[in-house]
């Protein structure tokens, strides 16, 4: 059968049947959530820098983007969630438009461009003069839609989609026209790539799947203060598991979250002081000795990692 | 009101301008993106205190220690880390995580070793300077506190960093402009592979800057308990995108850029409390971005590569 | 005679073992804490609070429960939220369905306690609320919340602003300036001055009305736009890290206020002494918190014992003596009431119990008193002047009259 196929079966199908068991046996459902809320970013994070090799330090601007959108539409318009939540990739694709220029910078100083945008969207969120449209730092409180089981489900079904897109783009012409776009771009422009277009693209999906993931995020949580759905912990985390599990795979991601943050959830109820240091040194060391993540381990055996 | 904006703007902005000198030379020599800079500010306002708080030393004697303190230890740091960086395959946007790491593991140490609160160095220390250094140009003692420019007045510290920072890009210029060392330093700055090709130790040259401007950020560390209030192990973060900030809107590689950089952070900073003060955090990302987009070469003009 | 005492020794003896086998073996309280980042400097204080009582109780055998009518031993179930409110969510749910905790405690201020408010109430937990003072917290359908220690952030600045609307007036003071922090615990309280002098009619007028980030720690420009509007009195409304850099600023400029009014000189006295020194706090305004007023308690220990205790058992620690400790050791009398009342640890029950105290318990924090939704009104925070005494600072109350122990130096020389 086709590897698109063989791939959805190997990958999507137990992910999703995994978190859709857990629940009935594992209480803490929030713990169980927010994984597969980081397993999405990390996948979206993947989509843009494993595929095009630009790394925005500023995606949680895209996440915290969803989850206003979704919260406006909630609290002005008592929108139903599924229209809010339409909503919030909207205002995630819309914030990605507005920072296409940003594309026509190098490596260093898109990240740091990227950084600032999202930093600059969360202070105008939490002015406290747009208090009647954004609740500015007073915080969002959601009334009407609190629905733990629904937004989980929603939430799982965001991540079986990004999944699939994920590897719908590793097994198809357009992701390796992206990895070309990646390795050269002006090599790949002279082969009769479309450079700025495929990277558009790659990069609107890529926010897509993080206001998805905010728009679901505020459903769930329904109480949260502007800081915390911009949190630069959201890029961080994204970024380090992408990179851990390893890039431009399907699975990398998916290990990365699910390993990185498992350890960070079991030492910080272990040894929480010692918490932040283990994890600083955990990122320099991987840098340093595994920069290629964990599958190019297995890449190096000769195992061909979906 | 406007007026005490602007001259309050330029005394504050030459401040960050000392913060961006450091982090000028590490990017613009290595392009790598030192994440940590605000962390090793951080150090060295600690240093300053504990110097102050175990010793009694004077601040002022603090700048010159927390430079070759941090020298020395940045050149090792750098053979530490570098090196193997720059031979993966996107050492760029590793060394954004991995400066990243570091500053998380700063921090945590710090946080463990001295706890959260805020710590503060009294103010008259510096005050103590500026007056001694006043009345050698008075030739007449002059009284300790605030002090007088063009009618306004404005606290003693803030003249201080101002001179310190003064200091330090004159000495920048003339080490990169002046001496054999800044001169490979700018020949790496141009373009590494050259340097490389034309036998330039490189790494030395790196390693060297990479000194300086942790040194340097210790120095504006040193200032920090003065300029922003009370010192935190969480503090480096905020300063580590303000000084990209400044470096980016003036230009990379050229000191004076970081001084232009600074003193309009510092002037749009100051009016934006006086005229809008809710919407003051948000200009220095307002001002990358747009410069960014608009000229990101910087405003003094220096080739970028661009995607 | 003898079968029948007998006997009813058995059967009382049997009910007594079934009694006890009903017993839990330990009470668990679940709570967190914030050791880095933002919050920890408000967090550890409360949770050290909350600690010394607990030891202290382990220590006699254990709390006396009702329910159970005996004396059973504490179980402290705390995690690390690093001051991060996504952290804090998960950790508050694995206290609630993994660790299934008796009583659920929140860790310190609003936003940390934030999290917690639907969390608690989708798992019909009654949420122990340390020092929450969101206004948006109690609501009049949520009845799984009750605050112990702070005043709510709507009536807190209530003293203040009463004392510049009733004194005020006759000292001279007609022109406010309020220079605010925007968060929800700041912003909140400036919210509440504004609508206290305006609706009060006393002449009062606001000259100067801003709200800066809260990340400022640099005001020296707005200083000189507060000195230009040229007010009788300012007010500041800031964290600490915002009332360190304000006061040193406001020295450092040479600017002399007539009044000027902050939070931490009162809410964390040590911490703010030990940055700026006796100069910069000298005749400022502030509140006095119950770690500088001696109030009569009726329960638990008063304040010079508590602080006795304290520095016995965490001098040497980095963590400062301040409201906030006083404010962890309320919670846990407060507690202690509780299980000495309730017929179970029925949820409900519970705050059924820790209800009837309101109005009867007085402790070192002051009178507890809660209104229906659960926000406290009764530990009020007094008005008050620190005055240079000699070579230390010495806090007078000034405002309400009944509780003032001095008068206000206004304006400053």
């Amino acid at each position: 059968m086709p590897r698109i196929v063989r791939h959805l079966l190997l990958i999507v199908v137990p992910v999703v049947a995994v978190f859709a068991i857990l629940p009935g046996v594992y209480d803490n459902h929030l713990l169980l959530f927010n994984f597969i809320i980081f397993m999405t970013l990390a996948q979206g994070l993947n989509v843009i820098y494993g595929f095009t090799g630009y790394l925005p330090f500023g995606y949680v601007g895209f996440f915290g983007a969803g989850a206003y959108g979704f919260s406006l539409m909630v609290m002005h318009l008592q929108a139903p969630p599924l229209v809010a939540l339409a909503v919030a990739a909207a205002a995630a694709i819309v914030l990605a438009l507005l920072l296409t220029p940003l594309f026509r910078l190098s490596g260093a100083y898109f990240s740091i461009a990227n950084l600032a945008a999202a930093l600059a969207v969360l202070q105008v969120v939490s002015n406290p003069n747009l208090e009647g449209i954004t609740k500015g730092p007073y915080g969002v409180s959601l009334n009407g839609v609190f629905n733990p089981t629904l937004s989980y489900a929603t939430a799982l079904a965001v991540l079986a989609a990004t999944l699939a897109l994920v590897i719908y783009l590793r097994n198809s012409h357009f992701g390796m026209a992206l990895k070309a776009i990646r390795e050269d771009p002006i090599s790949a422009g002279m082969a009769g790539i479309n450079v700025v277009r495929e990277r558009v693209i790659a990069w609107l999906l890529s926010a897509l799947i993080a206001g998805l993931a905010g728009g679901v995020f505020a459903w769930y949580v329904s109480v949260f203060y502007p800081e915390t759905v911009f949190s630069v912990e959201f890029t961080i985390f994204a970024i380090v598991f992408v990179l851990f599990g390893g890039s431009a795979t399907v699975t990398g991601p998916i290990l990365g979250a699910v390993i990185l943050y498992g350890i960070y959830n079991a030492v910080g109820i272990s040894t929480p002081q010692y918490f932040q240091l283990i994890y600083g040194a955990l990122i320099m060391g991987l840098v340093m000795f595994l920069p290629n993540g964990l599958v190019s381990l297995l890449q190096r055996w000769g195992v061909d990692v979906p | 009101m406007l007026v005490y904006s602007l001259l309050a703007g330029l005394l504050f902005g030459l401040y960050f301008s000392l913060i961006g000198l450091g982090l000028n030379l590490v990017f613009g020599v290595m392009r790598i993106v030192n994440l940590a800079h605000g962390d090793f500010l951080m150090l060295g306002a600690f240093l300053a205190f504990w110097l102050f708080t175990l010793f009694a030393l004077n601040p002022v004697g603090a700048v010159a220690i927390a430079f070759v303190g941090f020298m020395i230890i940045g050149l090792p740091l750098y053979y530490l880390l570098v090196p193997r960086l720059l031979r993966a395959r996107d050492p760029e946007m590793l060394s954004f995580i991995l400066f990243f790491g570091l500053s998380q593991v700063i921090e945590a140490v710090t946080t463990i070793a001295f706890g959260t609160s805020e710590r503060s160095i009294p103010g008259d220390q510096l005050g103590r300077a500026v007056t001694a250094i006043a009345s050698l140009f008075a030739g007449h003692p002059v009284a300790p506190g605030p002090v007088e420019l063009f009618g306004q007045t404005f606290p003693a510290a803030w003249v201080a960093s101002s001179i310190a920072s003064g200091g330090a890009v004159l000495l920048v210029y003339l080490y990169l402009y002046q001496t054999r060392l800044g001169y490979l330093t700018r020949a790496v700055m141009d373009n590494r592979d050259e340097a490389i090709a034309t036998g330039v130790d490189v790494h030395r040259v790196s390693a060297i800057a990479f000194g300086i401007g942790i040194g340097l950020a210790a120095v504006a560390g040193v200032f920090a308990p003065f300029i922003l209030g009370s010192i935190t192990p969480a503090m480096g973060g905020e300063v580590t995108i303000t000084a990209f900030a400044v470096i980016v809107i003036g230009s990379l590689g050229n000191p004076l850029g970081t001084v232009l950089g600074g003193v309009i952070y510092g002037v749009s900073y100051m009016l934006m409390q006086s005229y809008y003060s809710s919407w003051a955090n948000l200009l220095p990302y307002v001002l990358l971005v747009a410069i960014l987009l608009v000229r990101p070469s910087g405003l003094l003009g220096r080739r970028v590569r661009n995607a | 005679m003898v079968r029948l005492s007998i006997f009813a020794a058995l059967l009382a003896s049997l009910t007594a073992t079934a009694q006890a086998a009903d017993a839990p073996a330990e009470i668990k309280l679940g709570t967190l804490y914030a050791s880095a980042g933002r919050y920890a400097s408000i967090s550890l204080p409360v949770h050290y609070g909350l600690k010394l009582w607990i030891d202290q109780k382990n220590a006699e055998g254990g709390v006396y429960v009702k329910a159970f009518d005996k004396k059973i031993p504490l179980k402290l179930v705390a995690y690390d939220d690093q001051s991060s409110t996504a952290t804090a969510a998960t950790l508050y749910n694995q206290l609630i369905t993994q660790d299934k905790v008796d009583i659920l405690i929140s860790d310190s201020g609003s936003v940390l306690t934030s999290v917690a408010v639907p969390i608690a109430r989708d798992h019909k937990m009654l949420l122990i609320d340390q020092t929450g003072t969101g206004a948006t917290f109690f609501t009049p359908d949520n009845p799984y919340i009750a605050l112990m220690a702070d005043p709510v952030s709507s009536i807190w600045p209530k003293p203040l602003a009463d004392f510049l609307t009733h004194d005020g007036p006759g000292l001279g003071i007609k022109r406010v300036a309020i220079l605010y922090a925007t968060n929800d615990f700041t912003g909140t309280q400036a919210n509440a001055v504004r609508k206290f002098i305006k609706e009060s009619n006393s002449g009062v007028e606001i000259v100067y009305d801003q709200g800066v980030p809260t990340e400022t720690s640099n005001y020296t420009v707005l200083l000189n736009n507060i000195r230009a509007s040229n007010p009788d009195a300012v007010v500041h409304l800031g964290y600490a890290a915002n009332d360190i850099a304000f006061l040193r600023n406001v020295q450092d400029s040479g600017i002399k206020f007539k009044f000027l009014f902050c939070i931490y000189p009162g809410t964390e006295n040590e911490l703010l002494e030990k940055n700026l020194g006796n100069g910069p706090l000298n005749y400022v305004f502030t509140y006095v918190t119950s770690s500088q007023m001696a109030y009569p308690t009726n329960f638990g220990m008063p304040l010079k014992e508590f602080k006795e205790a304290w520095h016995k058992k965490y001098g040497d620690t980095k963590v400062e003596f301040g409201f906030n400790s006083v404010a962890g050791y309320t919670t846990a009398l407060v507690l202690e009431k509780a299980l000495a009342t309730a017929p179970s640890l029925d949820q409900l029950e519970l705050r059924k119990a820790i209800f009837a105290q309101s109005g009867t318990l007085k402790t070192l924090d002051g009178p507890f008193e809660l209104d229906p939704t659960g926000a406290q009104i009764g530990e009020i925070t007094p008005l008050g002047q620190l005055v240079l005494d000699g070579d230390h600072l010495k806090l007078v109350t000034i405002w309400p009259h009944e509780l003032a122990n001095g008068k206000p130096i206004y304006p400053r020389p």
